[in-house]
């Protein structure tokens, strides 16, 4: 688990230049324990740059960010993509092992054991192309829980995926999450499966603001048939509607 | 699928079998006139080098058989293979030069835009220029001496392997090293498991491109300066007037090299890229 701390992060796209613009303004939130986070907002409001900073995949214009393993040193990272993002030449296990600092009888053992949660350990062998969308992804979700990352960084990974398909997911990640303890920070635009997953939502609105910071206190495991799961749904999109409404009309026009 | 195969009513299992029957016949039909009409192309082409030999003169152009009996002598002598290895470890160590050399540079122009401008009209350029003239830059360089061939086939490859290989590293898919970032991958890895992967398929196919002018080049240089090989041999059959010897040669050279480009080069392809789905392995 981690100790994940953003102050006043803020990310401006090609600074100093006519085409800048901020993506992310003045983001404060803290992140702790085996906690699921989710970070909810309308397409292009910087949900997935938020991701790539916390990564360091990307660097950010001002702020802080500090991520510590909650048993001290640095904190280790998973990182689930909206796409499956194997190494095509590569079988399966090889995918899985390519992310392992190290090699040796437990990581392989450990790499098995989450193939095998995600349903795939017959296809151990196979390359990437040999499999199905769904099943690449899983690949992709067994792969970021297999190196134990204190902070599991996830960017909209079902919203490839069919519906059933991905409500399978959606059940197989609650489990998995359950049975190991790890941050989680997951990006979605679909309000429904962020009620569903998390413990707490934070709403981004455009021009990368936090507009609201929910906290979702419901018992789990939760079932998409479970009523109060859904009328808490509900009730967390209506919230939404409204701030759309409200963005809508501040907004400035590009 | 077989249990779906056996749940269905039988005669309908009957009637997929019979369809498929028709089909494999429509194709053996198919390849047999496709094969009929192979001999034919080869019968033409012995018909008309017969009636060339009558027109011009046995002396100027030998019969067929003629060639072909030369040919029976050549493999019958112990020279032929000797010559033959000489001339393949020519060509490619002429190809792991240009590698060595096409690939660095491919990479650098790949990589980095400044690189890029600083490569890319002398190798467009270099690769512009006819194979001939590096041919006779390499004999006039290193004279007799089995330096030339080498020579010769690396000037000719490596601007193909150098552009190839940056369209290769262009064409690099930045997902996955955000991703190897990502999940803290160092530089080195990045380059085994991402890059030079990518550009696998494409140093292939720049291999593949050259080998059909490398081995013409090869033998080309031997012919004026060589001193073993399939070229030296052609040269001596030449000064000692054999135009059957010349043929022979030339044709055992064909056939060789033709077999070695569909079963050497093509095996190592299919093995390195097995990876690539079948759907998609023409796509590329
Ligand atoms: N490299 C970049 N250079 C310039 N602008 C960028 C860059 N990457 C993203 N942006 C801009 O930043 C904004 C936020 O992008 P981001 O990908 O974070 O959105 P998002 O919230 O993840 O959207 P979605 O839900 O559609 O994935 C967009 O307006 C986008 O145009
Ligand atoms: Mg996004």
């Amino acid at each position: 688990m981690a100790v994940l701390t953003v102050r006043d992060l803020s990310k401006t796209f090609n600074v100093g230049t006519p085409r800048a613009s901020r993506v992310l303004d003045n983001i404060s939130f803290e992140v702790q324990g085996q906690t699921f986070v989710s970070i909810v907002g309308p397409s292009g409001c910087g949900k997935s740059t938020l991701l790539n900073i916390i990564s360091g995949v990307e660097e950010h214009t001002s702020g802080d960010i500090s991520l510590k393993s909650d048993q001290g040193g640095d904190a280790r990272m998973g990182y689930v993509f909206q796409d499956p993002r194997l190494l095509p030449w590569r079988s399966v296990m090889k995918n899985m092992m390519y992310v392992q600092d190290e090699l040796n009888e437990e990581t392989t053992a450990r790499a098995r054991r989450y193939l095998d949660m995600v349903g795939l350990a017959k296809n151990a062998d196979f390359f990437p192309g040999q499999l199905s969308g769904g099943m690449q992804q899983r690949v992709g979700i067994a792969r970021a829980f297999a190196v134990e990352p204190d902070l599991l960084l996830m960017d909209e990974p079902f919203s490839h995926l069919d519906a059933i398909t991905a409500r399978g997911l959606r059940a197989q990640l609650q489990d998995i999450w359950a049975q190991s303890k790890k941050t989680v920070v997951f990006v979605t635009h679909d309000v429904v499966e962020a009620v569903e997953l998390s413990d707490r939502i934070i709403v981004l609105q455009p021009g990368g603001r936090i507009y609201e910071d929910i906290t979702i206190d419901l018992p789990r495991p939760r079932r998409q048939s479970d009523p109060t799961v859904a009328t808490l749904q509900a009730e967390v999109l209506a919230r939404l509607e409204k701030m759309k409404a409200a963005t809508q009309v501040a907004a400035p026009v590009a | 699928m077989s249990d779906q195969l056996l749940d269905r009513p039988p005669e309908l299992v009957v009637k997929v079998e019979a369809g498929e029957a028709t089909a494999r016949k429509t194709a053996s039909r198919r390849k047999m006139r496709q094969t009929a009409f192979i001999v034919a192309g080869w019968i033409a082409m012995v018909l008309v080098w017969e009636f060339g030999s009558w027109w011009f003169g046995a002396r100027i152009l030998p019969r067929p058989h003629e060639v072909v009996l030369e040919m029976g002598e050549i493999l019958g002598n112990g020279n032929f293979a000797s010559d033959f290895t000489a001339s393949v470890l020519k060509t490619f160590a002429g190809f792991g030069v240009a590698a060595a050399v096409g690939a660095p540079i491919g990479y650098l122009m790949g990589r980095y835009g400044y690189w890029r401008a600083f490569f890319h009209d002398g190798v467009t350029i270099a690769g512009t220029i006819p194979a001939i003239v590096y041919a006779v830059m390499s004999l006039i360089v290193f004279g007799l001496s089995n330096l030339g061939p080498i020579l010769a086939v690396a000037l000719v490859s490596a601007p193909y392997v150098a552009l190839n290989v940056a369209e290769g590293i262009r064409g690099v898919d930045k997902s996955l090293i955000t991703m190897s970032e990502a999940f803290g991958r160092s530089a080195k890895q990045i380059r085994r498991e991402v890059l030079i992967p990518t550009i696998v398929p494409f140093v292939f196919a720049a291999i593949r491109m050259c080998f059909a002018v490398a081995w013409k080049v090869e033998a080309l240089t031997e012919v004026f300066g060589g001193r073993n090989g399939v070229g030296f041999q052609i040269r001596t059959e030449y000064q000692l007037y054999s135009i059957s010897g010349v043929l022979a040669w030339m044709f055992l050279f064909i056939a060789f090299m033709l077999v070695i480009e569909r079963l050497v080069l093509a095996k190592a392809e299919a093995r390195l890229l097995a990876w690539r789905p079948e759907e998609r392995s023409t796509a590329l």
